[in-house]
């Protein structure tokens, strides 16, 4: 090994003209609003290669605290105008909290390969707003004025009690603003759309309404083989308390092994559970050609199979880590997603083909063909599920 | 619904396997059209190349006519790019790494101007380029850096708006979440960039959000700014040599064929760098470097004790030198 100690300084001597030298000395901004009534905004900036020049900045280092600020107040209060914080659009203002100016000496200042930090933090209150609440539902702007010149490009990152990860956004001199950042993370996942604020304001009433909106798609669109055993269900017979009995046993079975698997009592693995699935679509089919009524042994079947159907959904749901402070109320709310699904399905399967029921030829005509059809799917499914 | 006769017994048998039979040809034709899902596999080394020499910048900045980003193809799916040094003495290396579905892109340059430095514009344009060559479209691309220093993201902003893209972010705590890491810098997670798997760590020393990337279908292991032939600024020195210990062993748990970095800043004399700042580097070594030049720096983690400069064949450990006489932010 060479040991070969350098004295620092020399380093200079072999700095030859850069073009373009500000990303050492780029400009870092700090937004914290984790406290309500004292959100504070720290910049770390090269003021002597932007606001001061070297050698005032020099002087400034060198001065008691007093005379710090009475020389600095006009640079923060030009920075501050110049780093335009919006809240909700409305104009922030802020007094300086503290400050630190440090430089190792004039000619490191001078050279902007050796950026010499300044940090001030300016204390905003609490923005005006009347309540964390309100500060949590509201969104900021920094938008840098086009007169002012920082070294860029500038990092800013925000802060918020209301969101787990900071926000970060660079800002350069072509680039000024930061774009409204919501200060909650649900409302940055806002739909600015009708429907997205609706059941935005839905989920402020019933926190768990997403896991309810998740199960619901796991009917529609997403679990077409549940749709249609369905289906199924609901082309045995005209008579409606046929289906009501069928309905239930499927619900109360499929929501008990959904619990039992999430809770982690009962694992199934899918390479098992998804043929079955597919078997149980063409049994239901199969019997619906034969049977007429329903038979008790079919309700014991579809019990049985809608414990099968519940493990489906349970390894669905298993990909989407369940919130554990909220673990019950979600899994709860996924399941009646299931049901609001399931209802769905059976409206819209009695909007299309149930007003003709009372049809003569209705079951030769509509269930048998829909039938056919069902066990056929059951049966692709099964083959794709066992062979491909 | 009952079946009386045979022949409608048979009509129903033969409803439902035409059914069935219809929905699985269906399926086979889609499964048949679709592209082939490319394979990445890790127990054969996929074979790339790197140039002769790289661009390396010019006696006079302003009349450089090199491309302001510098694209080779390291293999079919594996692209490294370099910021022309005319437009920024940096010239910092980015990496393009494909898999199945994604692309992702490590590091942004040291330019934020689109006019100057277009890498959002060079990136769509390969990304294009591998999609029609792959048969795949819309894939997504993650923006993501080796660590959190401005030479190294200064061209983000290009991509925000970019749609079917996923921004890391530019905070410790935003990385780490996309990662999955919680325990940094320990944890070795595995990242699947659509087939093709990616070991994640931690390499605090140089910058406290480091991390290292070996991929495991072409060997290369991935070091950002903790090595490289140039100036190793260490603003933590015991971070930075378990880091550079925890490199070797990666090394000798995985088959590395190459380390791949961020910067040139060493000349082809060993031990001699390029002047600080400069944007012309005739002669330039290799960006790779090898576990040879790997295992001195691990002896050096081993030796050193003290702040100060330590000069190198293939490198400069810069050990907690003040900041005022690094050129690295």
């Amino acid at each position: 090994m060479k040991l070969t100690k350098v004295i620092c300084g020399l380093c200079l001597l072999f700095i030859t003209t850069v073009a373009q030298a500000h990303l050492l000395n780029m400009t870092d901004l700090h937004l914290d609003t984790t406290n309500p009534d004292a959100v504070t905004l720290r910049v770390k900036i090269d003021l002597g290669q932007s606001l001061l020049s070297p050698e005032e900045y020099w002087r400034m280092v060198h001065m008691d605290a007093s005379e710090q600020l009475e020389n600095l107040e006009p640079v923060a209060n030009k920075l501050l105008d110049g780093l335009g914080i919006f809240v909700n659009g409305v104009t922030a203002t802020a007094h300086l909290e503290n400050w630190t100016l440090e430089a190792a000496s004039l000619e490191a200042i001078e050279n902007p390969l050796s950026p010499q930090m300044a940090e001030l933090t300016f204390n905003f209150g609490n923005l005006g707003l009347a309540s964390s609440t309100a500060l949590a539902n509201a969104s900021i702007e920094m938008r840098i004025a086009e007169w002012l010149e920082v070294p860029w490009p500038a990092l800013l990152r925000i802060d918020s009690a209301s969101r787990e990860l900071p926000v970060s956004r660079l800002l350069t001199s072509n680039d000024r603003s930061s774009r409204s950042v919501p200060l909650s993370a649900d409302s940055a996942q806002a739909d600015s759309t009708f429907a997205g604020k609706l059941a935005a304001a839905f989920q402020g009433w019933i926190p768990g309404l997403s896991w309810m909106a998740i199960g619901f798609q796991h009917i529609i669109p997403w679990g077409l083989d549940h749709i249609v055993f369905v289906l199924g269900l609901f082309f045995l017979s005209t008579r409606l308390s046929t289906l009501f009995y069928q309905v239930s046993c499927f619900t109360v079975a499929h929501s008990l092994s959904l619990g039992l698997a999430t809770l982690g009592m009962v694992s199934v693995p899918a390479s098992i559970v998804e043929p079955l699935i597919a078997a149980s679509i063409i049994f239901i089919a199969v019997d619906n050609l034969y049977s007429h009524v329903l038979a008790r042994w079919r309700l014991v079947v579809v019990t049985l199979f809608g414990l099968l159907h519940g493990l489906g959904f349970a390894s669905a749901l298993s990909a989407l880590m369940l919130p554990a402070e909220n673990f019950y109320t979600a899994l709860l709310m996924f399941n009646l997603g299931v049901e609001a699904g399931q209802i769905a399905v059976l409206i819209l399967a009695f909007a299309a083909v149930g007003w003709l029921r009372s049809w003569t030829a209705y079951t030769e005509r509509v269930a048998r063909p829909a039938t056919v059809t069902i066990a056929g799917v059951g049966t692709y499914w099964l083959l794709k599920r066992v062979i491909f | 619904m009952r079946l009386f006769k045979h022949s409608e017994k048979k009509r129903t048998i033969a409803g439902i396997v035409t059914v069935a039979s219809l929905l699985l040809v269906v399926d086979v034709a889609f499964s048949a059209m679709a592209p082939a899902r490319i394979a990445f596999p890790l127990d054969e080394r996929a074979p790339g190349e790197f140039p002769d020499g790289w661009i390396h910048g010019s006696k006079s900045a302003m009349d450089n006519d090199d491309p302001p980003v510098q694209v080779h193809a390291y293999n079919e799916h594996t692209y490294i790019l370099r910021e022309n040094k005319a437009i920024n003495y940096e010239g910092a290396f980015m990496y393009l790494f494909f898999g199945n579905e994604v692309a992702m892109l490590i590091d942004q340059g040291s330019t934020s101007s689109p006019a100057l430095f277009p890498l959002r514009e060079v990136v769509d344009e390969l990304i294009d380029d591998w999609e029609a060559r792959n048969g795949q479209k819309d894939i997504e691309l993650i923006v993501a850096n080796s660590h959190l220093h401005g030479d190294h993201y200064a061209a983000w902003n290009q991509f925000v708006d970019r749609p079917n893209t996923v921004m890391v972010g530019l905070t410790h705590e935003e990385v780490m979440a996309f990662w999955g890491i919680d325990n940094y810098p320990q944890q070795i997670v595995n990242f699947d960039l659509g087939g093709r798997e990616l070991v994640v760590t931690g390499t605090p020393g140089h910058e406290g959000s480091e991390l290292a990337i070996y991929d495991g279908w072409t060997d290369l292991l991935y070091t950002g700014d903790m090595f490289y032939r140039g100036r190793l600024y260490i603003e933590d020195w015991e971070a930075w040599a378990t880091s550079i210990q925890k490199l070797r062993s990666i090394a000798d748990q995985n088959p590395v064929v190459h380390l791949v970095n961020n910067h040139i800043e060493m000349t082809a004399e060993p031990g001699v760098d390029y002047p600080i700042g400069t944007t012309w580097q005739p002669n330039e070594p290799p960006m790779q470097m090898t576990l040879e030049m790997l295992d001195q720096a691990v002896e050096a983690s081993f030796e050193i004790e003290e702040p100060g400069i330590y000069t190198y064949d293939d490198f400069l450990i810069y050990n907690q030198i003040p900041w005022g006489y690094t050129t690295d932010p």
